[in-house]
């Protein structure tokens, strides 16, 4: 399935060993696409159907934390890329999709996120990956890879700490392939 | 509004209420557009099932939403989630119902004073428990 993977989120091949020598390295850092929105907001809350005051009642979230604020779960969402730009290629900040490695697909696995702040209406977040560990070969349910470890770290337009995050996912090969 | 929790009153072993929502295909199709997220397992059953998955599946960032959900729909919009963590033990796909319910494990002030909370958080289907989460709310003080 290498073809179709490649044409949404493109990956790296490569071995196991070229993959290793990326632990530590850092992804460039990457200004969001999409500022925080009252829009963006009210879409992800129908999503998950969420009533909180927080997201949606002005008075409130003014007196609470001084203006509304984002879901914390729409953290990676604004730093997604375009489908489609003017004036740039599309790509992801997201490490792991350019560590060289056999699979040709992949699934996300664990994700811890500590929170420093809110993010408010009209904030740009910056964030910045970098891949710590790379698991050996397993064989699994949904077939053989590895699992790639990242961290995350996520600024607001005045260079404060939003969030860091681990995140684990599987990058793999399914057993028919 | 919710009932608004205090830290003050949260007893360890106090149960975070259950609630439920179905997952009808354009819920996925929403999660990937309220997202941003275009990876094609989340909107292409062709590509899912060639991932080993039965159909298209919602993505983290949604289950992150819906774990937050128990929390808050719990303590009230005056609670602040500090930290999530969550294993994704298996999918949620289109058509499936997710349940979400928890328990508080842990009432106590960190390092740094604040007042926190931490709950087990257990992300279901009718096939069973897919996504165990923990989170830690910090919450005010009466």
């Amino acid at each position: 399935m290498a073809d179709v993977a490649q044409a949404p989120f493109p990956l790296t091949f490569g071995t196991y060993e070229d993959a290793r020598k990326l632990i530590g390295q850092a992804g460039e850092k990457t200004v969001a696409e999409f500022s925080v929105t009252q829009e963006a907001i009210k879409v992800y809350c129908a999503l998950v159907e969420d009533a909180n005051a927080s997201y949606w009642d002005e008075a409130y979230a003014q007196r609470q934390w001084s203006g509304i604020v984002a879901p914390p779960g729409l953290l990676l969402s604004w730093c997604m890329a375009l489908q489609w730009h003017p004036h740039r290629e599309r790509s992801h900040y997201i490490m792991a999709l350019r560590v060289p490695l056999p699979g040709d697909t992949l699934i996300n696995v664990a994700t811890t996120t500590e929170f420093d702040r809110h993010l408010y209406l009209g904030d740009r977040v910056s964030v910045q990956d970098r891949l710590t560990q790379i698991s050996e070969e397993k064989d699994t349910r949904l077939g053989i890879g590895h699992f790639l470890t990242t961290e995350a770290e996520f600024v607001n337009q005045q260079g404060e700490r939003v969030a860091v995050q681990t995140n684990q996912l599987f990058r793999y090969r399914t057993h028919e392939a | 509004m919710a009932e608004l929790k205090f830290w003050d009153d949260v007893a360890e072993g106090e149960a975070l209420p259950k609630i439920s929502m179905h997952v009808p295909y354009v819920k996925v199709i929403l999660n990937a557009a309220a997202t941003n997220d275009y990876f094609p397992g989340h909107h292409d059953p062709e590509y899912a099932r060639a991932q080993g998955q039965r159909n298209i599946y919602l993505n983290t960032m949604a289950i992150e939403g819906f774990i937050d959900r128990v929390a808050t729909d719990w303590a009230g919009p005056h609670a602040f989630i500090r930290k999530r963590q969550m294993q994704m033990r298996a999918s949620i796909y289109a058509e499936d119902t997710m349940y979400g319910e928890g328990a508080v494990t842990k009432r106590y002030q960190d390092t740094a004073g604040r007042n926190l909370v931490e709950a087990e958080i257990k992300i279901s289907t009718d096939e069973g428990l897919r996504v165990p989460a923990v989170v830690t709310l910090e919450l005010p003080r009466r």
